[in-house]
């Protein structure tokens, strides 16, 4: 029988202070997308964010222990067997941990279209090597993503951090103007972005 | 709260029953789109998953939320606590009981390469829970929800007659029985008129030989 426990799933800690357990990727779900999160080094479990892009419909269900999700401008503190469903995608969504126990489920998609595995699966897969400077492995996690997903913008974007981080300028440059070329908003990401610290100066680089 | 969001407590939720276990109408109560939510909750030794196999393409994963449940999922079983994820391909066999009180396990569940599509058996198991307690308009009221939502869907219609049947609506029976069986282009329809007890009510009615014919 395929059964895992939620602490038998991978810990994948992110740099927003909150540990992905893949969930969807661990069974090889393809109908939907379901991820599990606890707490990370911060006692974040769900980072602050919108689905404004993705335009996703969201549950997040609590499996264990207590947690308080800001959703828009309220607070709400949530038990086992409670869950929130964001049915509009602009709603700023986050939580953080009340017991280092916590484990929040969250299952989500873009109503009336079939799932697609979401980039971010493979952007996170892959920001504990980049951050640890495993960049042959980061940049093998990112490039299976591409292939996944072709000219995928937030997985070029991330291989760009990767090669700059590695020393590569040329391959650098010509991913991140690529993934700006596909979806600008990464213009501005790219400003400020310390992975960037070592291509900023040469001409090439893509500035506002 | 927001017209943006809502806020659930699954053990507040009304419960359906539906065939010998207690559910849970998560996507009813919420009108969830992506994919197909629902849960079960049953005490030390009832039952929580229906025996049941998924068409092909259907993949299912079930979350226990509190308490502890046995799994059987094809030939065997599992004994799974809190915590436990448990998917199941298509087409396999499972069921699952409750070995504690008040266990709940959470089911999440779509079609590979389609958008999800409600075909509403769990809007239709509350209606039916109403209808038994006496409370039909309510019961009607999902049905006509249900039917304004997709109102060419042969198979919700065929519903709101057993619906009708049941309630002792022969009038109101026979006229979605009929729309249902002119909608069923592929002419599923037969088989339920022939063998479901639902329509036993009105099977001795004259009007009943049209459906068959």
């Amino acid at each position: 029988m395929n059964i895992t426990h939620i602490d038998e799933l991978d810990r994948i800690e992110m740099p927003d202070g909150f540990a992905w357990r893949p969930v969807r990727k661990h069974f090889g779900i393809q109908a939907f997308g379901a991820n599990a999160y606890t707490p990370g080094a911060n006692g974040r479990v769900i980072e602050e964010h919108t689905e404004r892009i993705l335009l996703h419909e969201e549950m997040y269900l609590v499996l264990r222990g207590r947690v308080r999700f800001t959703v828009g401008d309220e607070e709400h503190e949530l038990g086992q067997g409670q869950l929130v469903f964001l049915r509009d995608p602009s709603i700023r969504r986050g939580a953080v941990a009340l017991t280092d126990d916590a484990a929040v489920l969250a299952i989500g998609g873009k109503p009336g279209e079939p799932h697609e595995i979401s980039a971010w699966e493979y952007t996170f897969a892959a920001s504990p090597d980049l951050r640890a400077g495993r960049y042959d492995e980061a940049r093998r996690l990112l490039r299976e993503g591409l292939e996944a997903k072709p000219g995928s913008p937030p997985i070029l974007y991330d291989l760009a951090c990767v090669e700059a981080l590695a020393g590569e300028t040329d391959t650098a440059l010509q991913l991140l103007n690529e993934s700006i070329a596909k979806n600008e908003s990464f213009r501005e990401y790219a400003q400020t972005d310390e992975d960037f610290a070592s291509i900023r100066d040469d001409p090439r680089f893509p500035h506002t | 709260m927001s017209d943006g969001y809502t806020i659930l407590t699954l053990d507040e939720v009304e419960t359906a029953s539906h065939r010998d276990s207690n559910l849970i109408p998560i996507r009813h109560a919420l009108g969830f789109q992506p994919a197909g939510v629902n849960a079960w909750i049953a005490d030390s030794g009832g039952q929580l998953i229906p025996p049941h196999e998924e068409d092909s393409g259907n993949e299912e994963l079930y979350v226990v939320v509190r308490g502890r449940a046995m799994f059987t999922v094809g030939e065997q079983t599992a004994d799974a606590p809190a915590g436990a994820f448990v998917f199941v391909p298509p087409e396999v066999y499972r069921t699952a009981t409750a070995e504690e009180d008040g266990t709940i396990v959470f089911a999440v569940g779509g079609t590979v390469g389609e958008a999800f599509n409600a075909g509403g058996w769990d809007s239709f198991a509350l209606a039916d829970s109403y209808r038994q307690a006496g409370r039909h308009d309510e019961g009607r009221a999902i049905m006509e929800q249900l039917i304004a939502e997709r109102p060419d869907y042969w198979a919700t219609i065929y519903n709101a007659g057993c619906f009708e049947a049941l309630a002792g609506n022969a009038d109101a029976a026979f006229e979605h029985l009929r729309r249902a069986k002119e909608l069923d282009a592929e002419g599923h329809s037969a088989q339920y008129f022939r063998e479901d007890s639902d329509l036993d009510p009105i099977r001795d009615d004259p009007r009943f030989q049209e459906l068959l014919g």
